[in-house]
């Protein structure tokens, strides 16, 4: 590695470690101005005030908002996350059973995003002001403007009460939950390697409708946008000149036009994904679906702040990688980016 | 195209089918697992600990007792009858101030060690050395950690001595043996092998039980999952259920549909309309249980024009619509009580007939020079039946010029706010209750000993509202100590006749009521109207078309 190669990786890491410490910063500023007593979640609020008084101390919530960060810091440096209020097991633990539940419905949901909300964006370019155009921008414009929990819903009252096509709520039937041993924490994962294939139909059951309804959401956003990008490539002189060379349709529009798009589409696809893996608040609550989302939004409510601080590391961490993913993505798709 | 890609399109739609079928199939053999266990849907939102030293709740102690056993318990249908628990009897001295218990022969915690009476003193002497929650109860009767270790005492594995430090009535202790969360026996050997340092097993009693109850705790996911299952061996024989499955459900049309599907067994937190519509199903059945605490208006009687008891009077007694809210909000949710005392005990009163009177209310303001109202704010929880408790409330104030302001919050700002005096109007629940004792109601919600800010008694919702009265407080305190059945239920409606004429901070609106849905196919399960609903005897039965 070249000095100058190396110098860039630490001013990047440093780059990195810097944001990270002003988003727990920030967020633990935050954390002490809501009007939110933990202590009280903790004592319920009939507790007299010898216990009040008693929890707040061992809380550590008597001491200088300094020496709590300072406290926080030093057990992030070895690893300790800190123990959540709202589940009693270090928050670490929490994370790593939440997070899967997670990924797996988000990485379901942006699939099918992607692989109807791309296509039926570029149909749409390559029909503009044409009838396909009109019902991408339609199916985009409803996808968009519709409240999610009111797909949820809808979904669930069609899907699974009417037709019984889908599981209810929660990631497996009731009478499964707890039975599949936890391994990958990826619930399809874990029952196929316990060789459930019981547990694995009932776990696929709940996990498509909730998939689907974060997919098209996912679909919408991804039409409106390759739609745009491909209108912008699909009006360069180079397309038609393809053209003129006498270049099929199929070849101008996925060998030349998409071909450009790709490092925008990237960006967005994974903008996108960590908007699932944080933001799913609404579908995991109408589907029961005990994702970070869910824990993070509880843990918020009860000002439980070493879990939403870890929770918010955690997405902090995600967007990162993600983008760090998209950037070494480009330069596979970017010639330009390699140099 | 590559022949093995032609082959796989081939077989596109048969692997369709295959795994459209196979996830139909699915929801069959999820049935026929079912049927050995009772699935429950439920909020889990006040289930943050299930260590009895710590918990709060009624959610606690309703997977509590079916961890644990108490030494009392309570009949499901008249509270105000003890019922023998790992007690088989016991004995109160004749001055009221000794308890003895006779722990029967059998009962064996989950790993397999006979409960003693020593693991019963261990297991309250903790509660008080913890100091948590639970153990406020216990410093009202005059329990301390440096005094519990003389006063519960176990000479021997049968037997259990409590000396109660000061004088107190001792039904009511008993009442809080066979009610309270703090109650529960625990295995000691268990817990402090697990103990951390000084916190007698706390952090793993958090989520983990060391009991002798009829289930075992499987798994504990907070705000996701809890699941019971049916202990090898316990004293009244084994549980019908194999196994229990709580689901954290907050959503009331996603209960609703479940309950339609027969996914779930049982649904608590369903909301009015949804419970109205699965009233009328006929393999479903609503179950409503009376609890002992309150839905009430209450007024920061040190704050502003509330200062001035005409004002009360005239929010508190005359611009509620009672009858209204009874008939329209409440149904479910509550049923019609204006008194602090809940039905049903000896010392109950009738109800004093309050009702909506604006022309009365505004006489009242304008003898207080407020002819013109004054602005307020109303401190609401943001749920049913709170928000629209409060609506109502807003409502009829503005009829007498009284302009409310609303401002919600969750449980912790609301209920905060009010043990820091910092609100103007509270639409809240509570007011102890969990023992059927007058005294539980008239404690928590009136008594009042020390109305100076300093005392900080923010635990009596008397002193939050910044009222006292001398006659009240003595008459709660002589009642307490009353021996004689009778004068005691004479000095308590006096008590309620007093907080009738001298108007304090706050006014019951309405007893409140837990409705869960049930399908029929589960039989024996009886809501306890304090919380301790225990699932030994829960069973299930076939029914054509419900259960496989």
């Amino acid at each position: 590695m070249t000095t100058m190669n190396l110098l860039r990786a630490t001013r990047g890491l440093g780059g990195i470690a810097v944001t990270l410490l002003g988003l727990l910063v920030l967020t633990f500023l935050i954390g002490r101005v809501m009007p939110v007593d933990p202590v009280l979640a903790v004592v319920g609020p009939d507790a007299d005030r010898s216990t009040y008084e008693q929890v707040r101390r061992d809380m550590g919530l008597d001491r200088p908002l300094a020496a709590q960060f300072g406290s926080y810091l030093g057990g992030l440096a070895q690893g300790d996350l800190g123990r959540a209020l709202l589940t009693g097991n270090p928050v670490a633990t929490d994370l790593a059973r939440v997070l899967p539940a997670t990924v797996e419905l988000a990485t379901l949901a942006i699939g099918i995003g992607t692989l109807l909300g791309v296509p039926l964006g570029v149909l749409a370019a390559t029909h503009h002001r044409r009838w396909p155009d009109h019902l991408a921008r339609i199916v985009g414009l409803l996808g968009h403007s519709t409240p999610v929990f009111w797909f949820g819903m809808m979904g669930l009252l069609v899907f699974y009460a009417w037709l019984g096509w889908a599981g209810g709520i929660g990631r497996i039937s009731l009478a499964f939950e707890g039975t599949v041993p936890s391994r990958t924490g990826l619930l399809l994962v874990d029952a196929l390697l316990a060789g459930d294939l019981a547990a694995f139909r009932s776990a696929l059951r709940h996990l498509l409708l909730p998939a689907c309804v974060l997919g098209l959401h996912s679909m919408a956003y991804l039409s409106r946008m390759t739609r745009a990008f491909m209108l912008a490539q699909l009006s360069q002189e180079y397309i038609t000149t393809a053209r003129v060379k006498g270049l099929s349709e199929r070849q101008v529009v996925w060998g030349h036009a998409f071909r450009n798009i790709r490092v925008q589409l990237l960006t967005i696809l994974a903008l996108a994904y960590g908007g699932l893996l944080e933001g799913a608040v609404l579908v995991e609550t109408v589907f029961g679906w005990p994702g970070f989302g869910s824990y993070l939004t509880d843990s918020l409510l009860l000002g439980d702040m070493n879990a939403v601080m870890g929770a918010v590391l955690v997405v902090g961490v995600l967007f990162v990688a993600l983008n760090l993913g998209a950037d070494a993505l480009y330069r596979v798709f970017d010639p330009r980016a390699q140099a | 195209m590559p022949s093995s890609l032609m082959l796989r399109r081939r077989h596109l739609p048969a692997v369709a089918g295959a795994l459209a079928a196979g996830v139909g199939a699915a929801s069959a053999q999820a049935d026929d697992a079912a049927h050995d266990q009772l699935l429950v849907g439920m909020s889990m939102n006040n289930l943050l600990s299930l260590d009895p030293a710590a918990a709060t709740g009624l959610d606690a102690l309703a997977v509590a007792c079916n961890l644990y056993d108490h030494l009392l318990e309570t009949d499901a249908a008249d509270t105000t009858r003890l019922l023998p628990g790992l007690a088989e009897a016991w004995t109160v001295a004749d001055d009221g101030r000794a308890l003895q218990f006779r722990l029967r022969s059998g009962p064996a915690f989950a790993g397999g060690r006979p409960v003693t009476a020593r693991d019963a003193a261990w297991s309250l002497q903790r509660v008080l050395r913890l100091n948590l929650a639970p153990a406020t109860v216990w410093k009202s009767y005059g329990f301390s950690a440096a005094n519990v270790d003389a006063l519960v005492r176990a000479p021997d594995d049968r037997m259990l001595q409590i000396s109660l430090p000061q004088p107190t009535d001792p039904t009511l202790v008993l009442a809080t043996l066979a009610t309270s969360m703090s109650a529960c026996v625990l295995d000691r050997d268990a817990v402090l092998a697990q103990a951390r340092g000084q916190d007698l097993g706390q952090a793993w009693l958090t989520t983990h039980a060391a009991g002798s109850g009829a289930f075992t705790l499987e798994a504990w996911r907070p705000k996701e999952l809890l699941t019971l299952l049916r202990a090898p061996a316990h004293w009244r024989g084994p549980a019908r259920l194999r196994r229990v499955v709580l689901r954290h459900m907050t959503e009331s049309q996603t209960l609703r549909l479940m309950l339609t599907r027969g996914d779930l067994d049982v649904a608590g937190g369903l909301s009015a309309p949804d419970i109205r519509a699965l009233a009328r199903r006929p393999d479903l059945v609503v179950e409503r249980v009376r609890r002992g605490n309150l839905y009430y208006l209450a007024v920061n009687a040190r704050r502003g024009p509330f200062t001035d008891e005409r004002v009360r009077r005239a929010v508190l007694r005359h611009l509620i619509d009672f009858q209204g809210l009874d008939a329209s909000v409440l149904p479910f949710y509550g049923e019609l009580q204006q008194r602090p005392v809940p039905p049903g005990l000896p010392a109950s009163l009738p109800q004093p007939g309050y009702r909506l009177d604006v022309a009365e209310a505004r006489r009242l303001l304008a003898e207080a020079g407020l002819a013109g109202g004054f602005d307020t704010t109303i401190r609401v929880i943001a749920e049913s039946p709170f928000t629209a408790i409060a609506t109502s409330v807003q409502a009829t104030l503005a009829q007498a010029g009284i302009r409310a302001a609303i401002l919600p919050g969750t449980g912790n700002q609301v209920y905060g706010a009010m043990r820091e005096r910092s609100f103007d109007l509270v639409v809240g629940r509570g007011g102890g209750g969990s023992e059927p004792h007058p005294h539980s109601s008239l404690r928590a919600l009136l008594y009042n000993p020390d109305n100076r800010d300093s005392a900080r008694l923010s635990n009596f919702q008397g002193w939050r509202t910044g009222h006292a009265d001398a006659v009240l407080n003595g008459l709660i305190e002589q009642a307490l100590l009353e021996r004689d059945a009778e004068r005691q239920r004479a000095l308590y409606q006096q008590a309620q006749a007093r907080a009738d004429g001298v108007v304090g901070g706050l006014q019951p609106i309405a007893q409140v009521l837990d409705t869960q849905v049930l399908r029929r196919v589960v039989q024996g399960y009886v809501g306890h109207p304090a919380g301790a609903t225990r699932l030994h005897g829960v069973h299930k039965v076939a029914a054509a078309g419900v259960v496989a």
